[in-house]
């Protein structure tokens, strides 16, 4: 019988528009080698190697900044520019304040280069020797990564209105698998670079999002995404684009799966630009025969319900903190807020009570939201206590502000709400004796974290649940199936949950009002089906329990178990020719199904039974 | 005799001669601006406020590869359509680089409607008071300078945009041309410094 275990993962996606105060210039406390600001600034000598370094790889054409930076005509025309706005920190994109933790590829210019182009513009913007000139950076054109061995593109453009405030939008792709396939790489060409301010893929292992497009292949609008999964298989990888992002195969070992019905989501952030847009994105499929070895997870550390900022509050705290049950390691970070978080800060707290920042944004913008990957893995011993510190600005010096006079803001998934999420990738290590998945204790106890947080949290009992039932805490698991009926009653997926737990357990006959209030909630929920057809199997009552799998097949005609069932529950009832069919039927979607084979054995052997 | 009439006239002549001096003075300002000139796209000199006598002329200063002043292309279109002939509005570019063929280019892609000049030597720049694009700047019917900088208060900063705007000093601008009210202040707009184009 299937047991569904849904994990539900709300995933963010991001997006922006202009965040928060003026940005100070800050204090760049890195130990930067100081050398000394030339008495004559060229741009051959002085101006170029940064440009080249942290400019280029999107200041040049086709790529998302508005103009290129590639030679001293390109800089000069855009001189004072250039100096204003890195005085301002505002170029090159990079939030985070320097830390111990590096990030790869950083994109934060020390103070002293910052100085450069202030005197650089001062003295007039010289040209200086040609042989102080480096060559130009060369980049690959076209796909990143080479050519991809699978190009899959967004069936229909959208088109971005020319004016008007920022869009999210959301394409689906489906997937071109036969079979099941890893990938070691996705790369996203997200079309009109210039418009588009960041991008994120959600694995979509249950095809729930297309209920949300108004005609297939449309898409649908939507800042925040809610996915669901019907397996234990978490969301593990960062998929993510934002303006010059140099895309990286995954780490040896983590390729990720794709499943024939697996769906990608890609969530994209949208800004006018002044004219009308088609924007028609591309995803560049890189697979490898090396199925994951090592299985990555993304933790969410998250306080929503803290989140109700009265008009006006410029200091509005939020925080939540949680304690890692086995050793990870750290490999990547995704603060997320909307408009009106102002400083995000992340620390881990070590078992010897040494601490770490593992991330600090004074200044959000959620413009240029971004993962943040490690230089190098950070190891956090199990008992290692994360801690999120988010403080939003909901008054009217947030310019951000997206209400104006300021209102009262709570949680919600529209760019005029709130969040106050941290994402983590982490990488568990190992169990020492290899009895258990670790990325399964960690979600139980980030269950039980968000129960303390919030006693009626529908999803935290249905995951936590869930995670019971799989490691065979059943009576536990069947009480949290409970809660989470009870808190939602009219929900199929926990009704059916709660009913095949209890089939599990053999309360039968408790089972099936769940499994029948689940086919109410949801008339083609082919798992309640099954599970109410095996239930009364269980019950002798053949006759409804042949009507609920022939319901199970037209909904998913190539289930080799529902097949079964039924050829199972027609022999039972005398009706061995049709019964036999089933068996065979089975047997053609999965020739190694072991109870079709000796049912149908069986059958064959008494060949008289087949006259009835 | 003879020698005091003389006497008596050179302080004229000389009173005369500082005037006639002071008038040179006055006038040398103007001279070299004279001497610039914006351009139609064919190429032509050309002068807005020769061809709008008794009307307001508007100016705004755009650029093609300026994010932010592209960004407003829909909001300009439309103030401009609102007040149809009764201002006399103008699109400059003030960009050497920005070819005829690359300005028409834009103003197609962009949605522009309305007529574009080229300011290569920035001599309506200067005479608008204006720093960077995009700016308007709104001379009444007189032809006197009532308000130069921002369209709206959309940009606080780079980067840093309202939700949307709460000022609207452009529109404002025009109707004080319009209507003899006061103008707005003069207030600076955030995007590219045309300075970087000498």
């Amino acid at each position: 019988m299937t047991l569904s275990c849904r994990s539900v993962v709300a995933c963010l996606l991001g997006f922006s528009s202009v965040a928060g105060a003026v940005l100070a210039q800050q204090r760049d406390t890195t130990t930067q080698p100081s050398s000394p600001v030339p008495l004559q600034v060229t741009f051959n000598r002085d101006i170029a190697p940064i440009l080249f370094h942290y400019c280029s790889r999107c200041h040049r054409p086709g790529e998302g900044g508005p103009f290129p930076l590639l030679t001293y005509a390109d800089a000069k025309a855009r001189a004072r520019q250039i100096a204003a706005l890195t005085s301002k920190r505002f170029m090159p994109p990079w939030l985070p304040e320097p830390q111990e933790l590096r990030f790869a590829d950083e994109l934060r210019l020390s103070n002293e280069q910052i100085a450069l182009f202030q005197k650089w513009v001062e003295q007039g913007a010289l040209e200086g020797v040609p042989a102080d000139l480096p060559p130009a950076p060369q980049f690959a054109p076209g796909w990143q990564l080479g050519r991809p061995d699978e190009i899959i593109e967004a069936k229909k453009p959208y088109t971005l209105p020319a004016s008007g405030s920022d869009m999210y939008w959301n394409f689906i792709f489906r997937t071109p698998v036969d079979r099941k396939r890893w990938l070691k790489a996705i790369e996203i060409r997200p079309g009109e670079k210039r418009v588009v301010h960041h991008a994120n893929i959600l694995v979509d292992r249950n095809q729930s999002a297309r209920r949300q497009e108004a005609e297939p292949g449309a898409g649908f609008p939507g800042m925040e995404l809610k996915i669901e999964s019907e397996t234990f298989d978490p969301d593990s990888h960062f998929l993510f684009w934002k303006p010059g992002i140099v895309p990286r195969p995954e780490p040896e070992g983590m390729s990720l799966r794709l499943d024939t019905e697996t769906d990608l989501v890609l969530n994209m952030h949208l800004q006018p630009s002044g004219k009308t847009e088609k924007i028609q994105p591309n995803l560049g499929l890189y697979f490898t025969d090396k199925p994951a070895t090592l299985f990555p997870l993304l933790l969410q550390l998250e306080n929503d319900r803290q989140l109700d900022i009265p008009p006006g509050e410029k200091h509005f705290l939020v925080t939540d903190e949680f304690t890692l049950p086995v050793d990870v390691d750290l490999l990547a970070i995704y603060p997320h807020a909307h408009y009106l978080g102002k400083d995000l800060e992340a620390l881990a707290t070590l078992p010897d009570g040494s601490a770490k920042t593992l991330i600090h944004i004074p200044q959000w913008d959620l413009n240029w939201q971004a993962v943040y990957r490690y230089a190098d893995p950070v190891p956090l011993p199990k008992g290692t206590t994360i801690s999120m510190r988010y403080v939003y600005d909901n008054s009217g010096e947030n310019l951000a502000n997206p209400n104006d006079p300021p209102r009262r803001v709570v949680a919600g998934n529209r760019s005029s709400d709130e969040m106050a999420h941290l994402w983590l990738q982490v990488l568990p290590r190992a169990s020492s004796d290899g009895a258990f998945d670790p990325r399964m204790l960690l979600q139980e106890n980030m269950a039980r974290h968000n129960l303390g947080k919030n006693p009626t949290d529908f999803e935290a009992h249905y995951n936590l649940a869930a995670m019971l039932q799989t490691r065979g805490a059943q009576a536990e698991a069947i009480q949290h199936f409970e809660l989470a009926v009870h808190l939602r009653p009219q929900d199929a997926t926990a009704n059916n949950a709660l009913g095949a737990s209890l089939l599990a357990a053999g309360r039968i006959g408790e089972a099936i009002p769940y499994l029948y209030a689940a086919l109410r909630a949801q008339r083609d929920n082919f798992d309640a089906h099954y599970n109410l057809a095996n239930a009364l199997v269980s019950q002798d009552r053949f006759v409804e329990a042949i009507e609920h799998y022939r319901a199970a097949i037209r909904l998913h005609p190539d289930d080799a178990n529902a097949e079964a069932n039924l050829g199972g529950a027609l022999a039972e009832t005398g009706k061995l020719s049709e019964a036999k069919l089933h068996f065979q039927r089975a047997l053609r979607i999965n020739p190694n199904h072991k109870l079709a084979r000796e049912n149908l054995e069986q059958i064959t052997r008494e060949p008289k039974n087949l006259q009835q | 005799m003879h020698r005091a009439s003389l006497t008596s006239q050179q302080p004229l002549s000389i009173f005369l001669s500082l005037v006639v001096a002071a008038l040179i003075l006055l006038k040398l300002p103007s001279s070299p601006t004279a001497q610039k000139t914006a351009l139609h796209l064919d190429g032509t000199p050309a002068d807005p406020f020769l061809a709008a006598s008794g009307k307001p002329v508007v100016l705004v200063f755009v650029r093609t590869d300026c994010p932010i002043s592209n960004r407003y292309a829909p909001l300009i279109q439309r103030i401009s359509s609102q007040y149809g002939a009764k201002v006399d509005f103008w699109l400059v570019y003030p960009s050497r680089m920005a070819s005829a063929e690359k300005i028409r280019q834009h103003e197609r892609d962009y949605g522009y409607k309305l007529p574009a000049l080229r300011d290569p030597q920035h001599a309506l720049v200067t005479q608008a008071q204006v720093r960077v694009t995009p700016e308007a700047a709104v001379f009444d019917a007189n032809h006197r300078l009532l308000y130069h900088g921002r369209i709206d208060d959309l940009y606080v900063d780079f980067g840093h945009a309202r939700p949307a705007a709460t000022t609207h000093e452009l529109d404002d601008a025009i109707q004080a041309a319009l209507s003899g009210k006061t103008p707005p202040h003069n207030m600076p707009g955030v995007g590219c410094f045309i300075a970087d184009l000498e």
